[in-house]
């Protein structure tokens, strides 16, 4: 070995320990510290359809509003509701690269991408495409713009896609899940039966099932889920509790009869933060209050913006 | 610190001077494109590090890789937000710092530039500039360019921050526009001559965005960096961050790189190991291995930035502070 692969070595020892990751790891995959009694989640769904429908009646016949995280988010910082987007939707590589990063890192955890998701993208993204013109099916949507791209174009969103899932690949310990994590998919969704409507809607990048102790040869139990939210910028040190909740509170309206997660981990990579929330019965009622806070201020003005 | 520095750290012979190559190409409606440093002027026979030789350059920095250390971190953090004082700004509407606010608030009249990134007027240098960042990315990530021209330009079609500029190039007479697509050119062909390929397991992130807060969320210090490769929240340091520059060396380029390895040290436990600044026009590589001093210096002088920008606020003025300005510590380097 000559003296620069001696020094450099670090640089290569991918499969390196990485203490921050191992202690999110064992923050995330944990057990389960609390559970939600079913008499505080119907407490909490009771009161959202309670106050929503009379909050929004002032809206106008039609009129849609959206809450989500970055919604909270922003407003928790005094930045106001935002405007209605004027320009038509159209793609670009920041708009696609959630969804093929997380594929890559799909694809890592179960295909020969050992050296994480920069190398998976390409091969990924060309899968996709490939499948919708055999099919018509878009798993991502973003196909077909993709397909129609010049190379220095798809680069551009290869690059974008690869460097956003490379900080998530870091942050955690794949291995250590003995249950393969939920990457990705459909967000949970809510829609407030309200004379407008009102749609909550979580979006978590990873979904990962927790487990207990297997006895007799038995596979382990499963005690619960967690979640792993990626968010931008830095961590607002103020109601970050309540924020993350809120993917837990989404998670808990849209299916009544899947457990309610028991936690949620918060990943600012950006600024290299993360937290960890467990959920309780007072903090699903902090984020509902979260929300209706969030719906006067919509409404206050004049119900022309959504949030995701 | 001066442009005198010695060449040590950028293959260039021990003890040479750096000189800031002269501005001197052709000039046309765009602007002037700086002359073709064909080789270093004053240095018979230097040739740019190429392959492995460069990825050795920024690998092996000639000393111990610092190790992570929370105790560093809460020091620098510490003398930041007791130097700063307190905050002019909240939370809800913070101060955000980044290397081009702190190279204007810090800068005597002479040398300020007039505008930041994203305000300055469309030229050749900058059509230049946005055209090789796109290009190098393509390269880190795919390991190839096409026609540099038609890449870059359509690289640039999906940002759409970059709609004004596309718009300024497609309106460029004949012949400015033959002369960016030649540079462009050029300068991709060194890229893809010269630049190594990066292996996968270094996990190579291009326009990687980092941001701190500090001061209870007052002050944010942000950046984005070309590339960073290396697994990042390990005990020893392991990530190397790279700027990649298409023009002229300037005094201040150093100064960013401080800048970067000061942010990237306050939002992990172990500062980067090493910064450096590739120059796509002659290949010329500036590596500085990242040191406790290196990181205090950047932390001083972010202070000396931030209070600089709070104070120019309060007067209304462009800021200034006597001393810190990097145009002038360089010409004093040269005229010393």
């Amino acid at each position: 070995m000559s003296r620069a692969d001696e020094l450099g070595v670090a640089l290569d020892r991918n499969l390196q320990a990485s203490t921050r990751a191992e202690r999110i790891t064992d923050a995330l995959l944990a057990p389960p510290t609390a559970t939600i009694s079913p008499t505080a989640r119907e407490a909490v769904r009771d009161r959202l359809l309670r106050r929503v429908p009379g909050l929004v009646e002032e809206l106008p016949v039609g009129a849609q509003v959206t809450i989500g995280l970055p919604l909270l988010t922003r407003l928790a910082r005094g930045e106001g509701v935002p405007l209605e987007p004027g320009d038509p939707f159209t793609w670009k590589p920041a708009f696609v690269r959630r969804s093929l990063g997380l594929a890559a890192i799909e694809a890592c955890l179960v295909q020969p991408y050992r050296w994480g998701p920069s190398q998976a993208v390409g091969p990924v993204a060309d899968r996709a495409v490939a499948e919708w013109q055999r099919t018509g099916w878009r798993t991502y949507h973003w196909e077909p713009w993709f397909a129609g791209l010049g190379g220095g174009a798809r680069a551009a969103v290869l690059a974008e896609a690869g460097s956003w899932a490379v900080p998530l690949w870091v942050a955690l310990e794949w291995h250590r899940f003995r249950v393969p994590p939920r990457l990705g998919g459909p967000d949970d969704q809510w829609v407030c039966a309200a004379p407008r409507t009102v749609r909550l809607r979580g979006r978590s990048e990873v979904r990962a099932t927790l487990v207990g102790e297997a006895a007799g040869g038995q596979a382990p139990p499963v005690t619960g889920t967690a979640l792993v939210s990626v968010a931008g910028g830095v961590l607002d040190r103020r109601g970050w509790e309540a924020e993350l909740a809120f993917l837990a509170l989404v998670a808990s309206l849209r299916s009544p009869s899947r457990p309610v997660p028991n936690r949620v981990v918060g990943l600012w990579l950006q600024s290299g933060d993360h937290r960890v929330v467990e959920i309780t019965d007072e903090l699903l009622d902090k984020s509902a209050s979260r929300v209706i806070a969030a719906l006067e201020a919509v409404v206050s003005a004049g119900g022309s913006a959504s949030g995701r | 610190m001066a442009m005198t520095d010695t060449g040590s750290r950028t293959g260039h012979p021990t003890g040479t001077p750096f000189p800031t190559v002269p501005a001197g190409g052709p000039v046309t409606a765009g602007g002037r494109l700086p002359a073709v440093p064909a080789v270093v002027p004053g240095v018979p026979g230097w040739k740019p590090l190429a392959g492995r030789a460069l990825l050795d350059r920024l690998r092996v920095t000639g000393r111990p890789r610092p190790l992570a250390d929370p105790d560093r971190v809460d020091r620098l953090r510490r003398s930041i937000e007791d130097g700063i004082g307190p905050a002019v700004t909240t939370p809800d509407r913070p101060l955000v710092v980044t290397k081009g606010h702190l190279n204007r608030a810090l800068s005597c009249d002479a040398h300020r530039e007039p505008t930041g990134f994203g305000d300055r007027p469309f030229s050749l240098p900058l059509a230049v500039g946005a055209l090789v960042d796109v290009l190098f990315r393509q390269l880190v990530t795919t390991g190839s360019v096409g026609d540099a021209m038609a890449d870059g330009l359509d690289a640039l079609s999906v940002d759409d921050r970059q709609a004004g500029l596309l718009r300024w190039i497609g309106q460029l007479p004949y012949g400015d526009r033959r002369a960016l697509a030649g540079e462009v050119r050029r300068q991709a062909a060194g890229l893809v001559e010269r630049w190594p390929a990066l292996d996968p397991a270094w996990l190579p992130r291009t326009e990687e965005s980092m941001r701190v807060a500090l001061a209870g969320g007052s002050v944010e210090l942000a950046a984005r960096v070309d590339l960073a490769v290396g697994r990042p929240g390990l005990d020893v340091a392991s990530v190397g961050i790279i700027e990649v520059k298409s023009g002229s060396r300037r005094p201040e380029h150093r100064l960013d790189l401080g800048f970067y390895a000061l942010v990237e040290t306050l939002r992990r436990p172990a500062p980067p190991f090493v910064v450096a600044t590739y120059y796509t026009r002659g290949g010329e590589l500036d590596v500085e291995p990242v040191s406790d001093e290196l990181l205090a210096d950047a932390a001083r002088r972010t202070v000396a930035g931030v209070r600089a920008m709070q104070g120019a606020a309060v007067r209304g003025d462009g800021g200034g502070v006597p001393g810190a300005c990097a145009g002038c510590t360089a010409q004093a380097g040269f005229e010393g």
